[in-house]
């Protein structure tokens, strides 16, 4: 669904993403994972199509995204930023309906069809009561569920996530990854995003690609990039997994409390 | 503040600002040194439109059809295209500070009006060409800001800003220095130009701005969607499938084009752009939909009953109009940052 063949991307003498080569299937989750300045953003902005590699190409669902206009591209791939703006005096079922302009365009009111798209992703997120809501006024997970919403409006194929539980508490955390992995698990929705909670990405996803100054340095299962000793060589710190309830959580260790 | 408008709440509006816009021009028309009966200038305009015959005198209908009327007609499009300006610049620019003149229209057209007035140090009144070099002022300097600033892939709003600021200290710098070459009637005769008057309106300065006027508002006004798109952040409404740049080029040359040919024939006037989308925005809402067509109309009636007020207020001599719409401006805008903030609060 998604490949990645030897991108870099520079931004003057700084590479901040070097020969990376992936094949997301589709229908899968993959997250990138790394320490601050590993270029994670600077990758999921190429795949989103924000920014053009300077080498190599992105080709998804079989189309080279430098050879395509706005509008296509935004109904084959959606994007969420790390830190979403989201105007002050603009509703929640306005907002939403954002996604749709890649459909109807910027010259035409909503059609049909865009009302009845909208209608439904606010129904399956549970935002109906909310739809008239200042958008800007919601609560930090509240608002990150319109941001979703408006990403599932746009009925891409692909959803690039920047760390989308950011500023979350553990339960709208594990809120809105339930709400991705039911997308994928239902929709066959592709996900490839961000993330920092190294416990939450081994939870939710189905494969993890460590990334440490622009490269790829491991790519496979959850369980075993979590284990392996180029994770805590990227982030420079000590790291175990313990299992609990079948469920592995990575822990930092203290330098002197390691037995 | 923060609320949204309902539909209700935008329709009241909308027909408030069109009533305020009826009363303003049976003001423009009926206000004057001369006094003359409201049905009968009616009369005289029907007239003149080939259905029955006026009941003035000559002189009236002169007074009506060839000085109030061109005059009121000019504030009418003067003051819709500084506002809906005004609108679009806040929006591509996404800076509430945005004004017509951000990209360097003034400067420029301040210095192409002052090459024409020093031009001919020893004339008395100001050239009838200032126009045209004002406008050619106005274009040069707002297409140099875009080469620098818009032009490359780079290219942000925050670049085509700072190239406005860059291009209008050169164009203002070079024009300083004009002036302290010139004589004390051309410096004079400049800042007269430079505050603004419906004085000099004609029939002939309406038909020069109308088709540039017309064409800007109704792109500005249908570029509402895609500035509501771009109130997102340009990284976000290109993910959702916005060309930024046409949208910022298409936006930015007509607000330039219709602002550049407005200051041509009626010089600077300033605080319209700015004070009426905001007031619009307090009233409707943050969708450029609602605002910018509001605003259209809004800005037509404000800026002639402000000239109304120029005209009159010191009688038989005129306020120039800059001066009017700062001082009804400046207090407004301060009232409307207090309420932003108790809205904030």
């Amino acid at each position: 669904m998604v490949r990645l063949d030897q991108v870099t991307l520079r931004a003057g003498a700084t590479t901040l993403v070097s020969d990376v080569s992936l094949d997301v299937d589709g229908g899968s989750w993959c997250t990138i994972i790394g320490p601050n300045g590993a270029g994670k953003t600077s990758l999921v902005a190429v795949v989103a199509g924000l920014r053009a590699p300077s080498n190599g190409t992105v080709v998804i669902d079989g189309q080279r995204l430098d050879q395509m206009g706005e509008r296509d591209r935004a109904r084959l791939v959606a994007y969420v930023p790390q830190h979403p703006e989201v105007p002050v005096g603009m509703t929640v079922q306005e907002y939403v309906s954002l996604g749709r302009v890649a459909f109807h365009g910027v010259m035409r009111a909503p059609r049909t069809r865009d009302r009845a798209a909208v209608a439904d992703v606010l129904e399956r997120l549970e935002l109906d009561s909310f739809r008239d809501r200042d958008g800007a006024s919601l609560s930090g997970g509240e608002r990150q569920r319109m941001v979703l919403a408006r990403s599932l409006a746009q009925a891409t194929k692909v959803v690039v996530l920047d760390e989308p539980i950011t500023g979350l508490d553990v339960r709208h955390q594990m809120d809105i990854l339930e709400l991705l992995k039911k997308e994928v698990a239902e929709c066959g929705l592709t996900v490839i995003a961000t993330l920092h909670d190294l416990t939450l990405a081994g939870l939710f996803t189905d494969r993890l690609v460590l990334l440490h100054r622009g490269e790829v340095v491991k790519d496979g299962s959850a369980y075993d990039v979590i284990r392996s000793a180029e994770l805590a060589q990227s982030y420079g710190t000590t790291l175990r997994v313990v299992n609990v309830d079948g469920n592995d959580v990575v822990v930092p260790v203290r330098a002197d409390t390691r037995g | 503040m923060s609320s949204p408008a309902s539909a209700r709440r935008v329709v009241l509006v909308a027909a408030a600002t069109a009533v305020a816009l009826m009363v303003a021009v049976v003001l423009g028309l009926v206000i004057g040194p001369v006094s003359i009966p409201t049905t009968r200038i009616l009369g005289d305009l029907v007239s003149h439109l080939g259905l029955g015959h006026s009941t003035l005198t000559s002189t009236q209908s002169s007074i009506v059809w060839q000085l109030r009327a061109p005059r009121m007609v000019l504030g009418l499009l003067a003051g819709a295209m500084l506002a809906v300006a005004g609108g679009t610049y806040q929006g591509v620019f996404r800076n509430p500070l945005a004004d017509p003149y951000l990209l360097g229209v003034a400067a420029g057209a301040g210095l192409g009006a002052t090459l024409a007035i020093v031009d001919v140090a020893k004339a008395a009144t100001i050239p009838t060409w200032t126009p045209v070099l004002a406008f050619a002022g106005a274009m040069v300097a707002v297409t140099l800001t875009w080469l620098i600033g818009g032009r490359s892939m780079r290219s942000t709003t925050a670049t085509l800003v700072l190239a406005g600021v860059a291009v209008s200290a050169l164009f203002t710098s070079a024009q300083t220095f004009l002036q302290q070459q010139s004589s004390a009637q051309s410096i004079a005769n400049v800042y007269i130009w430079l505050l603004g008057s419906l004085a000099n309106a004609s029939w002939h300065s309406v038909l020069v701005v109308v088709p540039y006027v017309v064409v800007c508002v109704v792109v500005c006004v249908l570029a509402g969607r895609a500035l509501d798109v771009m109130s997102v952040g340009e990284d976000e409404a290109r993910s959702l499938g916005l060309s930024v740049r046409t949208v910022r080029l298409v936006v930015v040359a007509a607000s330039s084009l219709g602002t550049a040919a407005i200051v041509s024939a009626v010089g600077l006037i300033g605080f319209v752009g700015i004070i009426v989308p905001h007031i619009v925005r307090l009233l409707v809402g943050t969708s450029y939909r609602r605002i910018l067509p509001i605003s259209v109309v809004f800005g037509a009636a404000f800026l002639v009953l402000a000239d109304t007020v120029a005209r009159t207020v010191m009688a038989p001599s005129e306020l120039p109009l800059g001066v009017v719409t700062a001082v009804i401006g400046a207090p407004v805008f301060v009232l409307i940052l207090s309420v932003r903030r108790m809205g904030n609060a």
